[in-house]
């Protein structure tokens, strides 16, 4: 494999610094360039991960390193559009965290100018990477529990508002004020936002269908000092006929449970049962000075894998496995999911 | 040997049957008189019902007139609940009655009426309120170390039942499927630790049928929607492989942190043979005994009852209106205003 000059912006989002550690880890990639808006946070990120250039003006990155061949956009959600758009524009393959857009306009615009240019557009749906989904793909895809019929997932998180306050903030995880629905104070932005797309995404890839039809019903919320949701029931119909269900709420919590949360998938089959708890792989840790019970993960290097296999497409030419296009359906299904919630019944898909 | 206040009539002889004279059997207060069971399966339970010194009865009129006999346990198939429930209230018998209270609201409704005006005590067996772990989360909400209930989750599932195939269960007018014969527990369980109403409930059920050759529903998840704000997603089934043992899971979040409960990695015993390998649950009381002696306190101490003729009512409306929702794709809205089961 040819060596490949990479830059990441922004460590707004708090999976950038695995992405960070992964792009110093692998032999063939030059770490050459972070941005960041936030100049301490960027500075700061430089120095850890020895990258020989930090820019706070994305022009001048781009100008200054016109051999790059990748980019890793991890900004705030409402700011991937227009920080893929411009990488796009230099002729560079972009990456881009999840939700690829929480606006469908935009989602369209970036995968056709990535088309138009011939460029990679992934989605970092990392969950198509772990070796447990992989395999109960093969397995499902194999016919070993017949034709799927029910599938239940679960996205658990904790809230990831003290590590990185803009998922709480609409304009910045959402890119507007939109009320819920008339009389709810809260603003679209949360839980379903964040923590919808991984298991739609991965039921789209499982059923190799796509989603006719989502209800969804919002709680009240478990942290009173959030202005958006943070728990939500969505309800997905697909057009092969099978039918789903997505806990996308972030509804363990944080600094007290021992884990983050989950990736849980039950596929109910015609002929037999798949059950995925893909994060299933820790050893239990307590210690006096940590005075709870954690639990320390050991399972595979999902972000490794991801990362290896964007530049694998590029240097092939292929379709990235999570794409851009995969990254507009998922966002697809949040934005529906809103919709239920405003209209207060089943939506129809596709939106536009 | 003293004389035993309860004299006790089990109406019909199935599963549940046979659990519930385990469990009256027990009860020092109480002796099984009667069992009532159809014609054609009379003879093969003959040696079990006189293993507690009752007799077999194929004549439900018998029982009624029997003044002896003043406790009534229906166990009979759903769809059979109200006219043996009703009668024997009339007849002046306390009567305990498996969970759904009936098919229809109109059938409870009329129970409800009939218990109302009877005088005597009447209770619906709704078992999980007597498991410990449901117990136990019950009294954390309530002690408020969660705070306000917020979400919720549970599911319920195992293979269809083997003894059922060919029997009532798999039909879906006779049952109601398994959003109403199984997910029921968990409506009831989540109305009362919630301690709220169910304002709105959507459902999905595979138009196929996984189980071959039944036509009740076999699986089936909800949304249930509390009118003080709280939600809970329901997963029930009978869609599983036989391998799998019967599971369930509850978890509920609210202000102040979560609970979990999983019976399928908290079960105290294991057993692999050639054959099979299974997760055992040893329970430090046999639930189905719990909720025979908190019955036969309610009869012979006045106990307050645990769960009221009113909230099987309840728990049956959250059901009936999943299976109305999984027809019509459209969310269904509580109180119920027509019948859901034909």
């Amino acid at each position: 494999m040819r060596k490949f000059k990479a830059a990441l912006l922004s460590f707004a989002h708090v999976h950038a610094p695995s992405y960070a550690r992964v792009l110093k880890e692998l032999p063939n990639v030059d770490f050459v360039a972070i941005w960041d808006d936030n100049e301490e946070r960027g500075k700061a990120f430089q120095k850890r991960y020895s990258v020989e250039r930090y820019y706070s003006d994305l022009e001048r990155l781009f100008a200054e390193n016109r051999d790059l061949d990748f980019v890793i956009v991890t900004s705030e959600n409402a700011r991937h559009y227009e920080h893929v758009k411009i990488a796009l524009e230099h002729d560079v393959h972009v990456l881009c965290e999840k939700p690829l857009t929480t606006n469908l306009g935009h989602a369209d615009e970036l995968v056709s100018i990535a088309r138009r240019r011939g460029l990679k557009l992934g989605t970092c749906f990392v969950m198509r990477f772990h070796s447990a989904t992989i395999q109960a793909y093969n397995m499902l895809r194999g016919g070993d529990i017949g034709l799927p019929v029910s599938i239940t997932t679960t996205n658990h998180g904790t809230c990831p508002y003290k590590a990185a306050h803009w998922f709480v903030e609409p304009e910045l995880s959402y890119g507007a004020r939109v009320n819920l629905r008339e009389g709810d104070p809260r603003y679209r932005g949360g839980s379903i936002t964040d923590h919808t797309v991984h298991c739609a995404d991965l039921l789209r890839w499982f059923l190799g269908s796509e989603v006719e039809e989502v209800y969804a019903e919002v709680g009240a919320n478990i942290r009173s000092d959030l202005e958006v949701e943070d728990n939500a029931l969505v309800m997905l119909k697909f057009r092969n006929g099978v039918q789903a269900s997505i806990d996308c709420s972030w509804s363990r919590p944080e600094g007290v449970y021992p884990t983050w949360g989950d990736v849980n998938l039950y596929i109910v089959g015609s002929n037999g049962v798949i059950e995925i708890e893909a994060f299933n792989q820790n050893v239990h840790l307590a210690t006096w000075k940590m005075k709870r019970l954690v639990y320390s993960y050991w399972g595979p290097d999902v972000d490794k894998v991801m990362i290896t296999q964007f530049m694998k497409a590029i240097e092939e030419d292929s379709e990235p496995k999570a794409s851009g296009w995969d990254g507009r359906q998922a966002t697809e299904i949040m934005l529906a999911a809103y919709r239920s919630i405003k209209e207060g019944r089943p939506v129809k898909l596709p939106l536009l | 040997m003293q004389e035993r206040p309860l004299k006790v009539a089990i109406v019909g002889f199935g599963f549940m049957g046979q659990t519930h004279a385990a469990a009256w059997a027990r009860i020092p207060e109480a002796q099984i008189k009667a069992v009532f069971e159809v014609p054609a399966r009379a003879p093969q339970i003959r040696h079990m019902v006189s293993e507690y010194g009752a007799k077999v009865v194929t004549n439900y009129e018998e029982i009624l007139e029997d003044e002896e006999v003043n406790v009534v346990d229906v166990c009979l198939p759903t769809f059979l609940h109200r006219e043996y429930v009703v009668k024997a209230l009339k007849a002046g018998k306390h009567v305990l009655c498996e969970k759904p209270i009936a098919l229809h609201l109109w059938e409870a409704r009329e129970m409800i009426d009939a218990w109302k005006s009877s005088g005597k005590k009447f209770m619906i067996a709704h078992v999980v309120r007597f498991f410990p772990e449901y117990k136990q989360a019950k009294e954390l909400v309530d002690s408020g170390a969660l705070g306000e209930p917020r979400i919720a989750r549970t599911y319920r599932y195992s293979a269809f039942p083997p003894w059922s195939v060919k029997g009532w269960f798999g039909v879906q007018r006779l049952s109601g499927g398994v959003l109403v014969d199984l997910a029921i527990h968990d409506m009831d369980f989540l109305r009362w630790i919630f301690n709220d109403e169910v304002a709105r409930v959507y459902a999905l059920s595979p138009e196929r049928r996984v189980v071959k050759g039944i036509t009740a529903q076999d699986h089936g998840i909800a949304l249930l929607k509390f009118k003080k704000g709280g939600i809970a997603y329901v997963m029930a089934s009978w869609a599983y492989p036989k391998t799998v043992p019967f599971s369930t899971y509850f978890e509920l979040v609210g202000t102040g942190g979560i609970l979990q409960f999983d019976n399928r990695s908290t079960a105290p015993l294991r057993l692999g043979t050639s054959e099979q390998y299974s997760t055992i649950q040893t329970y430090p009381e046999d639930p189905y005994y719990l909720e025979i002696r908190h019955f036969a306190d309610h009869i012979l101490k006045d106990v307050e009852l645990m769960v009221t003729p009113e909230d099987a009512y309840k728990a049956l409306e959250i059901s009936l209106a999943a299976v109305k929702s999984s027809l019509t794709g459209e969310p269904v809205s509580l109180p119920l205003k027509e019948e859901v089961i034909p």
